[in-house]
């Protein structure tokens, strides 16, 4: 078996050394307590989810009551978009439609709470995008502007930085212009956070989805900052944890090391966005150099450091994705359905990309485990892979 | 290094021991499960070999023995090969059976073409029969004998083939899987065609057929002497052989004999009527070398019939006629001829 190379962080990330330790404590006798409990025990994990709060919100640049953990960004992205529809209306079957405006490029969670609140009667729509996967801003104008059709936005979510081909968005732009209109703005910032400066304070959103497990984090854990509360309704029902915005007994181990890993992934952004942005270069040009006719998606836009999808014509990623797998590279297509077959992705339909094209799409995401030194083992390796899946295509056509 | 070996595992219990064995045998196992057609059309949750839970059941097996798994899509591939075949077949009153297509087509062909290109020396099935020294055989559990669906696998492809649980009674298969652990060990078997999983393929060529289409319009039931005594709601409902959903009246049983597209009729006739003391065979393909005429081999035309012996009174590259020294019952149109000698099987083709 050769040595595995993983460069799909995009995906996932390791649990960061000093997220696990810190995490142990309320893993253990000490502090397993119910945060919500008054008793000694609840007083030792409310402190820990308090200081994790409070370790995001200095991260991120918010206070820290604005910080509502959630199971991971999914729930996030959920909670601000069918949040803000029952906000806008007392329930969802009934009173006027809400208007969500969004982008056809957002992640599937966006997309899928989208579809839902349209099932139940909302009005959702998509900003066009240019090739590279950019948001039209003259189209969002005129929506806010009431000129277009649906009336004025309920809300408007479009995310920082894209997870599939790494556009960034005019998230400054967008906040601005919405903040000027009075509507609420959501950002989808997981992949952003840790690679971009992720600085609320200077960015007037109103919402923006976080996760742990993408920045050294541990799964099952992400947040939702919400600056203005009237602006989301809650989607579960309980007791009145968080202040019942998202109530549920927290997950006080993940709270902890998410609060350790963003704390940490904060400071280190600047240093993390030169090193993975250098080696994400070093790694596009000796691809480009193996493969001439390399197709880079959103190449030309400002791009998150860590992430390079590519796609090598006469390629399919199916193929592409198992013998890279069996080359030892960890990597990933735009969407693969649960049983892992893959389809087109819907962000480079959206941006246009031809389908036999969008179909050879590979991503590969650099992170913690990832190493300059790699990058021409990566390149060669990768080549192969092209080589041999053109091979078994041209066999295959002519079966 | 251990020869690489990829394994096609459909999410049942006899392709997961394949796997298993292949394994424990020190190869290098690679597990692929195809996906050959939409399974959002066709959502029946508990069809072993049917569902998407079938690719997950392919996976967790994988993951049990410790081998990667992958899906590969041929969707666009099976359909052009097999299922539009299938529909066309009917549509001119014939009975296909997918099944010899897609392993000739899409398992032995398209598969082997990723078994190549990912470096691997074999590919290997759960099917119930024997590849060896580049020959096929009879399983040895005859109650659950493949081999009559693998006659259309090209020969020269035969060497590379794996069949681990051919040599194996099903019981034993089941043993494995149970000794491992695996999640298919009681699954229940597949009898249904894999994109027809409640067995309605009426439904089938209702979706793919142009509305208004012979095979499914009116048309006369008539008996062998040419009298009407009904109508029927489309000849592709009916297949030589078929008792069901004739109308009654008759002292005797009455069967389909025949079909007749070109006039729409299904014509019905006694159980006498259903034997043939001879077949032609089209689409030839040779898994021996070919015979001759005058030689003398076995016949079976149906995957539950007994093999008849024959005897090649004329063959071409295109076509074989056999004479039959018992007669065949319910010789259907579009079915299989699979010739053997003894267990080891010789070759095939179409019923014309």
């Amino acid at each position: 078996m050769p040595d595995r190379l993983y460069l799909d962080h995009a995906a996932t990330t390791p649990v960061r050394p000093e997220a696990r330790d810190a995490m142990l404590p309320f893993l253990g006798d000490a502090a397993f307590g119910n945060p919500s409990s008054g008793h000694a025990f609840g007083r030792a994990a409310r402190a820990g989810l308090e200081n994790a709060r409070q370790q995001l919100a200095a991260a991120l640049g918010v206070r820290a009551p604005d910080v509502i953990f959630t199971s991971g960004g999914t729930e996030a992205d959920n909670l601000a978009v069918l949040g803000a529809v029952l906000a806008a209306r007392p329930s969802l079957g009934g009173g006027g439609a809400a208007h969500l405006v969004s982008s056809p490029t957002e992640h599937k969670a966006i997309l899928g709470a989208l579809h839902e609140a349209e099932r139940h009667g909302a009005r959702v729509t998509f900003l066009p995008v240019n090739a590279t996967g950019l948001v039209d801003l003259a189209a969002l104008d005129d929506l806010l502007a009431g000129r277009a059709p649906g009336g004025r936005p309920t809300l408007v979510s479009v995310m920082w930085v894209n997870n599939e081909v790494g556009t960034v968005q005019p998230v400054r732009a967008i906040a601005d212009r919405c903040a000027a209109a009075g509507v609420p703005f959501h950002t989808d910032a997981v992949q952003a956070f840790g690679k971009l400066a992720v600085n609320l304070a200077a960015v007037p959103v109103s919402a923006a989805s976080l996760s742990a497990h993408k920045i050294g984090g541990p799964k099952g854990i992400g947040a939702l900052v919400v600056r203005d509360r009237r602006a989301v309704g809650p989607i579960l029902h309980g007791g009145g944890q968080q202040g019942g915005l998202r109530p549920g007994t927290e997950n006080v181990p993940g709270a902890v090391g998410f609060g350790v890993a963003a704390e940490l992934a904060a400071g280190e952004q600047p240093e993390t966005h030169a090193r993975l942005g250098a080696m994400r270069d070093a790694l596009e040009t000796a691809l480009r150099e193996r493969l001439p006719d390399l197709v880079v998606h959103g190449a030309g836009a400002e791009r998150g450091p860590n992430i390079l999808n590519v796609s090598a014509p006469e390629t399919d990623s199916e193929a592409m994705l198992m013998h890279l797998d069996l080359a030892g590279l960890a990597c990933a297509s735009g969407s693969a359905c649960t049983t892992g077959v893959v389809e087109p992705s819907h962000v480079l339909t959206a941006m246009g990309v031809p389908r036999d094209l969008a179909v050879g799409a590979v991503r590969l995401s650099l992170g913690a485990l990832s190493s300059p030194d790699r990058v021409p083992q990566i390149a060669d390796a990768f080549a192969g892979v092209v080589a041999k899946v053109r091979r078994l295509r041209s066999v295959l056509a002519r079966a | 290094m251990a020869p690489r070996v990829l394994v096609a595992m459909s999410g049942g219990v006899d392709s997961s021991v394949a796997a298993a064995l292949l394994v424990e045998a020190g190869f290098d196992v690679v597990g692929v499960t195809m996906k050959l057609f939409c399974y959002a059309r066709t959502p029946v949750p508990d069809r072993p070999c049917c569902s998407l839970d079938s690719i997950l059941d392919a996976r967790a097996v994988a993951e049990r023995l410790g081998v990667p798994h992958y899906t590969l899509n041929f969707e666009d591939r099976f359909g052009r090969d097999v299922i539009e075949n299938f529909v066309a077949e009917y549509a001119r009153g014939r009975t296909p059976i997918p099944c010899v297509r897609c392993n000739a087509f899409t398992k032995f062909s398209d598969l082997l073409a990723h078994a190549d290109a990912l470096g691997c020396e074999a590919l290997a099935t759960g099917h119930y029969a024997r590849a060896e020294q580049g020959s096929l055989y009879r399983a040895l559990d005859r109650a659950k004998d493949q081999s009559y669906f693998l006659w259309g696998v090209r020969r020269e492809v035969v060497p590379s083939l794996l069949t681990p649980v051919g040599s194996r009674t099903k019981e034993q298969t089941r043993g494995v899987a149970r000794r491992l652990g695996l999640v298919t060990a009681e699954k229940v078997e597949s009898q249904e065609i894999c994109f027809v999983p409640t067995g309605d393929y009426v439904s089938v060529l209702e979706e793919r057929l142009p509305a208004g289409a012979a095979a499914l319009a009116p048309g006369p039931i008539v008996t062998t002497r040419g009298e009407t005594i009904g109508e029927h709601a489309g000849f592709a409902r009916y297949t030589v052989g078929q008792r069901r959903g004739l109308p009654g009246g008759s002292s005797r049983p009455r069967f389909v004999v025949a079909i007749r597209p070109e006039t729409r009729e299904v014509v019905v006739g006694s159980a006498d009527d259903l034997d043939r003391w001879d077949v032609e065979l089209r689409e030839l393909n040779w898994l021996a070398d070919p015979l001759a005429a005058g030689e003398e081999c076995e016949v079976q035309v149906r995957s539950h019939a007994r093999a008849v012996r024959a005897e090649v009174q004329a063959v071409s590259a295109e076509a074989i006629s056999l004479g039959l020294r018992e007669p065949a019952r319910a010789v259907a149109p579009g079915q299989s001829g699979a010739l053997y000698r003894g267990d080891r099987l010789l070759g095939g083709g179409v019923i014309a």
